[in-house]
């Protein structure tokens, strides 16, 4: 069989994990009053979150969802950045995968915004801001 | 059947394409490859060479040979075959320009010399990793979806159909007893659904699913059919939509094939000059098994292509 003599491009995590710490650097933040320079004073820390950035756990059930549909080999890297066509994803797994990421996380998705999930990370931001509307 | 067989014709000139007049009004022409059968490195190359940059990127992003291989079919495919109608002088398959309408379909972007009537050929591609086609007509718009007969289902078809379908197609399909017909029927259904949609033009949310009924005129009507009546070829593909009143069932027609024993291929395609009163007559379809520059075959009346519904 033929085959592609030009490497293929190579999706890395460095980004979903880039984005984590983002998150977590941020919700370290805290603000103080110098008022009188008490440290007892000082405001409870302040929870940043980022809202387009879905957790790292939302992000890898639409991994598993995502290589269950598409019976994709254990070798092929799927993470944040993976889009569903170049994974291999029809309209019908698209569909199913969003019917298995319905039926995993108890939300309803419309067929609007079915139609601009492109890649995981859009899945689970949109699962996470599902979510949160419940 | 009414049916137009070339003769079979081989090639062995790399960049040569059997050029061929546009479909007549409702005829159709479809096209179709079988990755299997294209084994030469060197073919698959010359087709990487008729591609601009961003599809041949578009192309070697997927994930996995397969993938990058029916990927590159596809784009071969829609270049060769419009190539082959040579309109205006579009008869270069590495000159040709796409674009995406408003809602994301797929157009040729004809340059022009003059002026403003956009050439009458319309074109839809549908691909699953064991063949790609396409599908040509003449001033009508087009939509086509090919699946795997024998794609696995991971959801329970009915849980699916309650989902995704309208309220008559399930009952269709829950009045199936056998798993596997229910199946086959499913999928069926899909490629009716996906290829209405696809002709529409407007997108998965353009059209949502449940928003209207493919059914089989004749079969439907008082209550349930039987196994029997599943089969009848002279049943009709009638599409009702509850959404827009003003798309009529009549302005739509639809095929639905076996092809080469492995896939379900649906085709729609617009009517024109159907109104009240005029008789149904499903339009001629005409099918080719072809791998580009190399070989085509007129496969329309062979074991290649079972009608399931529609075209007589």
């Amino acid at each position: 069989m033929a085959s592609f003599t030009a490497s293929s491009v190579s999706f890395s995590a460095v980004s979903c994990s880039f984005k984590q710490n983002k998150v977590s650097s941020l919700g370290k933040a805290s603000l103080s009053f110098s008022g009188n320079g008490s440290p007892s004073r000082r405001l409870p820390a302040l929870r940043f979150r980022v809202s387009c950035a879905a957790k790292p756990e939302t992000v890898n059930k639409v991994v598993d969802i995502v290589r269950k549909q598409l019976a994709l080999p254990a070798d092929r890297d799927v993470s944040g950045e993976s889009k569903f066509a170049t994974l291999g994803a029809d309209s019908l797994d698209t569909v199913e995968i969003v019917m298995g990421l319905e039926e995993e996380f108890g939300i309803s998705v419309e067929e609007e915004s079915a139609q601009s999930i492109t890649t995981v990370q859009d899945a689970a931001d949109l699962i996470e801001k599902l979510l949160e509307k419940k | 059947m009414k049916l137009h067989c070339f003769e079979r014709t081989f090639f062995h000139s790399s960049s040569s394409l059997t050029p061929i007049q546009l479909p007549a009004p409702m005829e159709t022409h479809l096209w179709y490859v079988k990755p299997s059968e294209v084994r030469s490195e060197s073919l698959l190359d010359q087709y990487l060479d008729i591609l601009p940059p961003c599809e041949r990127e578009n192309v070697l992003q997927m994930r996995g040979e397969e993938l990058r291989k029916s990927a590159l079919l596809a784009r071969a495919l829609v270049r060769t075959t419009i190539a082959r109608y040579q309109i205006n002088s579009h008869s270069n398959p590495r000159s040709l320009k796409f674009r995406k309408n408003l809602h994301g379909k797929p157009e040729v972007q004809w340059q022009f010399r003059d002026d403003r009537h956009p050439p009458p050929l319309h074109f839809n591609i549908s691909h699953t990793s064991s063949l790609v086609a396409c599908g040509v007509t003449t001033n009508a718009q087009i939509g086509i979806d090919v699946e795997e007969k024998h794609r696995s289902i991971k959801h329970n078809i009915l849980s699916f159909a309650r989902r995704y379908f309208s309220k008559h197609e399930v009952q269709f399909l829950a009045a199936i007893s056998d798993p596997q017909v229910q199946r086959m029927e499913f999928i069926k259904l899909w490629t009716l659904k996906e290829a209405y949609v696809k002709a529409l033009g407007k997108g998965f949310s353009g059209a949502p699913f449940k928003t209207f009924t493919i059914r089989f005129k004749g079969v439907m009507e008082g209550g349930f059919n039987t196994l029997e009546d599943l089969s009848l070829k002279a049943s009709e593909i009638v599409v009702d939509s509850f959404d827009d009143p003003t798309d009529l069932t009549s302005n739509w027609q639809f095929s639905l094939l076996e092809l080469a024993n492995s896939h379900y291929a649906a085709i729609c395609t617009e009517k024109h000059g159907a109104g009240s009163g005029k008789r149904n007559s499903p339009g001629k379809l005409t099918v080719w098994k072809t791998v580009p520059f190399l070989e085509d075959e007129c496969v329309s009346g062979t074991a290649a292509v079972k009608v399931i519904h529609g075209v007589q």
